[in-house]
């Protein structure tokens, strides 16, 4: 080789190596980045994301950050994330998660570990239970953003007449349903309203259902219904509250929607439903508007205290995001105390923490704050494993074939655990 | 071989081959790759694949859930194939004996036909709707639970993809009505066939061709059905409008079994197959008069 071939080579590669400093200093020096953000839009026209997006730009000089819409429904998001992560061009680096996502994902290898970029305090605002639903294999994958618990809502009107208090356990309210219908003779007055289509808020349901009595769905080993007797009874309960009509009989085909909608039009007495509810309730031209309160779900008579299923979404960042410092940042300052003040007024959905429930701005908004912290604060997340949805999938038509009947409960069980068995295995 | 026969066959084989080069890149391919994943427990999100042989298939033989599938989806297609024909026929001999009003009568059918089978599933929603559902309200006192009672959620789901997929049969029975010869009617009239012979011994064997393809049609459509009960019910109440493909679609896309729901696929795809080969076989006997 000649000198000049030498000289000409080493130039090459110090050019080479000064091009390769240059893209590992900060991106934001050399133009343009772009952060793309995946959520599903909140519906009204008091969106506060776009705002919240361009504050980040403004803080960040030379970044730019695109909101992208999700699918509208729950499934489809989870299909388009499974396809896009799988496929290893994910085109995205912050995206909005369903909080029984989180360990699937975080499983798979889809999401950065956050726990190296968190400072060691920087949780402890937050539910513990959001926490925990964000945490596998002891580390966080994800960053809590909005909170969402079971509530029993219930008519002030109607218990106040009748001289009643919100019912602590299930016997309780089903004495009440029987009293106050006796009472008002209204042939369309129903009693408690809750979800029972065979989908994912069935599960929801009947895992408050499993709590209230002492049972489980799952343990941490993955042993289904370590308790079975004691979810059998759970589950014939639920079947009772339909064929002794404290339910009606549509209960089987309800979702949240149908059940809010019925007793927001006036013709229950109790209903089963996420905080989103109260501001319908509370609209202008609302049937009910001034007549409906909220209290924890009932616990059994002998059982344990009610404790809602907590649910909501998380920010986690994408493992292959090109930007994971710049991605981690967005994260953080859309879950700001802020940011959550700024969607809490805007959208209506909960903050994940907690000091903004006792924050004067949103408790003049809605006086209610302070109680949804106690009942969120004693929330119960449905059961953290990266198996969720072929749980999920697995328990739902047996829940629903108990639920209406097909099966009694104890045989619904048994089915579950053979399957569960099964596909579990089969994972291993 | 003569030149000219080996040219005319190799120009033969150069025109066919766009179409083979497509069908195999979009039908046998995937179906085969289909095949092999059923051959294997593979669930990539979570790094498992191995070969598994026939236990996929092994596992489908005592999975309840899987024959309740399969005993719906048997049931939504004769049943709702049976009632497009009756009805479709019905509607066609209807339309046919209309002197005006044809032409807004067909647009009608054709509107409820072109309606994406979602929209139509979603109209259903509302119509089923237990307290504010147009057809309880009608019933008043006799309203049913339409979508959360096992014994009638199938029969209401297949209502209403008859309703959506009535036209079809329809239209295809009415093109044909239009293209038998006035002669023959006069000719029936003068040898003194009344009304119902003439219907049963001229219109329905002429429309029995046209009525098996329908029928073809309507069983494969049927066979894979997914669309309607899956937004009107998501399979419930206790699964019993889960259809094969439903059940297939949740192995595949919700818990991300590749393997076990590719095997729920194979069985699809043969069925489909199955169904398929024997319609064609009586439609080229020539069995059914044209």
């Amino acid at each position: 080789m000649s000198l000049g071939t030498l000289r000409a080579t080493r130039l090459v590669r110090a050019l080479v190596l000064l091009t390769f400093a240059g893209c590992a200093g900060s991106p934001s020096e050399r133009g343009p980045v772009t952060l793309v953000f995946k959520y599903a839009r909140i519906l009204g026209n008091a969106d506060p994301l776009p705002s919240l997006l361009r504050e980040f730009e403004a803080q960040h000089p030379g970044v730019r950050v695109k909101g992208e819409a999700l699918p509208w429904a729950s499934d489809d998001q989870h299909q388009f994330y499974v396809i896009n992560l799988e496929g290893r061009s994910p085109g995205f680096d912050v995206m909005m998660l369903d909080c029984i996502w989180v360990p699937e994902f975080a499983r798979a290898g889809w999401l950065l570990d956050l726990t190296p970029h968190l400072q060691p305090a920087e949780l402890a605002p937050f539910f513990p239970s959001a926490v925990a639903a964000a945490t596998y294999d002891h580390r966080i994958w994800a960053l809590p953003w909005n909170m969402n618990v079971g509530l029993l809502y219930y008519r002030t009107d109607l218990l106040a007449k009748h001289g009643l208090a919100p019912p602590e356990t299930y016997e309780a309210l089903v004495e009440q349903v029987r009293l106050i219908r006796a009472r008002e003779r209204d042939p369309a007055l129903d009693g408690y309203l809750w979800q029972g289509k065979q989908y994912e808020g069935l599960v929801v349901n009947v895992l408050e259902a499993l709590w209230a009595n002492g049972a489980r769905l799952i343990t941490d080993d993955g042993d289904a219904f370590p308790e079975p007797a004691r979810a059998a009874d759970a589950l014939r309960f639920l079947r009772g509250l339909i064929t002794t009509g404290v339910s009606p009989a549509w209960t089987t085909a309800a979702d949240e929607e149908l059940s809010r909608r019925a007793f927001g039009d006036g013709h229950a007495i109790f209903l089963r439903n996420w905080p989103y509810a109260r501001d319908l309730f509370e609209a202008e031209g609302s049937a009910v508007r001034g007549k409906v309160a909220f209290t924890t779900l009932p616990g059994r008579a002998r059982g344990e205290p009610g404790a809602g299923s907590t649910g909501g979404a998380h920010l986690g960042v994408s493992r292959r995001s090109r930007h994971p410092a710049l991605a981690v940042a967005l994260a953080r300052h859309l879950t700001s105390e802020r940011a959550q003040r700024a969607i809490a007024l805007g959208a209506a959905l909960s903050p994940t923490r907690q000091a903004l429930y006792h924050d004067e701005e949103l408790v003049r908004r809605n006086p209610a704050m302070p109680r949804l912290h106690a009942l969120s604060l004693a929330g119960r997340p449905r059961p953290v494993t990266p198996y969720y949805l072929l749980v999920s999938a697995t328990v739902q038509p047996e829940f629903s074939a108990a639920l209406v009947g097909v099966k009694v409960p104890e045989r619904a069980i048994e089915d579950t655990r053979v399957r569960l068995g099964h596909f579990l295995g089969a994972l291993r | 071989m003569t030149r000219r026969e080996a040219a005319d066959r190799r120009q033969g084989m150069l025109l066919l081959a766009p179409t083979a080069v497509a069908l195999g890149a979009l039908t046998v391919y995937p179906a085969a790759w289909v095949l092999w994943l059923s051959l294997q427990h593979r669930v990539p999100i979570f790094g498992v694949s191995r070969f598994a042989g026939l236990d996929n298939f092994a596992f489908l033989t005592i999975d309840a859930r899987f024959w309740s599938a399969a005993h719906t989806t048997a049931v939504f297609t004769v049943a709702s194939v049976a009632l497009e024909v009756v009805l479709g026929v019905a509607a066609a001999l209807a339309i046919n004996a209309q002197r005006r009003g044809r032409a807004v009568a067909l647009s009608f059918l054709l509107l409820a036909w072109a309606m994406p089978a979602v929209v139509a599933a979603k109209l259903f929603e509302w119509l089923y709707h237990p307290v504010a559902g147009l057809i309880n309200v009608a019933l008043g006192r006799h309203a049913l639970n339409w979508l959360g009672d096992p014994g009638i959620a199938l029969a209401a789901v297949t209502l209403a993809d008859v309703w959506r997929t009535m036209p079809f049969v329809a239209i295809l029975c009415y093109a044909r009505l239009l293209a038998i010869p006035a002669d023959l009617y006069e000719a029936a009239q003068v040898d003194g066939a009344g009304r119902l012979a003439t219907l049963t011994r001229i219109t329905l064997p002429l429309l029995g061709r046209i009525l098996l393809l329908a029928v073809l049609f309507r069983t494969l459509d049927a066979l894979r059905a997914f669309d309607i009960m899956f937004v009107l019910t998501g399979g419930g109440p206790a699964n019993t409008t889960e259809t094969l493909t439903v059940y297939a679609y949740r192995a595949l896309f919700q818990t991300l079994q590749l393997g076990f729901g590719s095997a729920l696929s194979v069985v699809v795809f043969v069925l489909v197959m199955g169904v398929a080969w024997a319609y064609l076989r009586i439609l080229r006997t020539g069995s059914v008069a044209a």
